[in-house]
């Protein structure tokens, strides 16, 4: 399905981009700036649509100051933890 | 000293051209985004390149349907006009409703739109080589062709509406299939 981006459908990345992009008080089209990503592309990844490469993993991580091992997980996360 | 405007002549595109469409720069166009209408765009570039390949049996298609000399070319140059400007229409459109992303190299993209984009040259590749397919068929049992004739079905058309849906495909294909461009 192309409509599901993740590298292997059967393992889908999760993560707390949202959660922690809001808490931080950033728009999409503000993190999207810092990563360097358009701003449809920080949408696909918080509806889960889209597992991103390392590098894109690691530079969110960095943008939102936080552990890929903390923003990142192939188990699904529970929100507002 | 504002920055030069790069032309990228492979693809086709500009720069400045792929960014003001990817960053919603001109809001005239929003109207080209949703599923829906870019769906009937789909729909009128694939019945432009079917009339336009059905350009080369009107010699058939006109005594088929009895029409005079004088009704004949009326209806075929009518035809003709309407078909090339929706055709030209359609794949502009087309390229706008899906912000360039199929035409642009890979430094103006992201790694998803190259993904997309990558995938949309897949399919259209595949349907591409189903539409040769078919036309080989068709030159093989329809009437004989021949190009540009004066006499006789002229198979131009046909060659012209297959380099039309070589250029478009992708983006038809993308503008078929993704959910938000």
């Amino acid at each position: 399905m192309l409509h599901n981006m993740s590298r292997n459908p059967e393992e889908p990345v999760y993560n707390r981009i949202e959660e922690v992009r809001s808490a931080l008080g950033l728009s999409r089209q503000a993190l999207a700036n810092i990563v360097g990503v358009h701003y449809q592309t920080i949408g696909y990844l918080e509806r889960e649509e889209y597992s991103p490469s390392l590098v894109l993993a690691l530079r969110i991580s960095k943008a939102l100051d936080q552990e890929v091992s903390a923003l990142f997980s192939l188990t699904p996360i529970k929100k507002g933890k | 000293m504002p920055k030069k405007n790069k032309i990228y002549w492979f693809e086709g595109v500009t720069e400045k051209g792929v960014k003001a469409l990817l960053n919603d720069e001109n809001s005239k166009f929003r109207w080209l985004r949703p599923q829906r209408n870019r769906r009937v765009l789909v729909i009128l570039m694939a019945l432009g390149l079917i009339l336009t390949s059905l350009g080369s049996y009107w010699p058939t298609l006109k005594t088929n349907l009895n029409l005079s000399a004088e009704v004949g070319i009326i209806v075929y140059s009518v035809t003709a006009i309407f078909v090339i400007l929706a055709m030209v229409g359609c794949y502009s459109f087309l390229r706008i409703a899906v912000r360039s992303i199929a035409d642009a190299p890979d430094e103006l993209l992201d790694e998803r739109q190259i993904a997309v984009r990558n995938t949309s040259f897949r399919y259209a590749y595949f349907i591409l080589s189903y539409i040769l397919m078919g036309l080989m068929v068709l030159m093989m049992f329809g009437p004989e062709l021949q190009m540009f004739q004066p006499e006789g079905e002229d198979g131009s058309y046909v060659v012209i509406a297959a380099l039309f849906a070589c250029a478009a495909a992708p983006s038809m294909v993308m503008a078929w299939r993704e959910k938000d461009i």
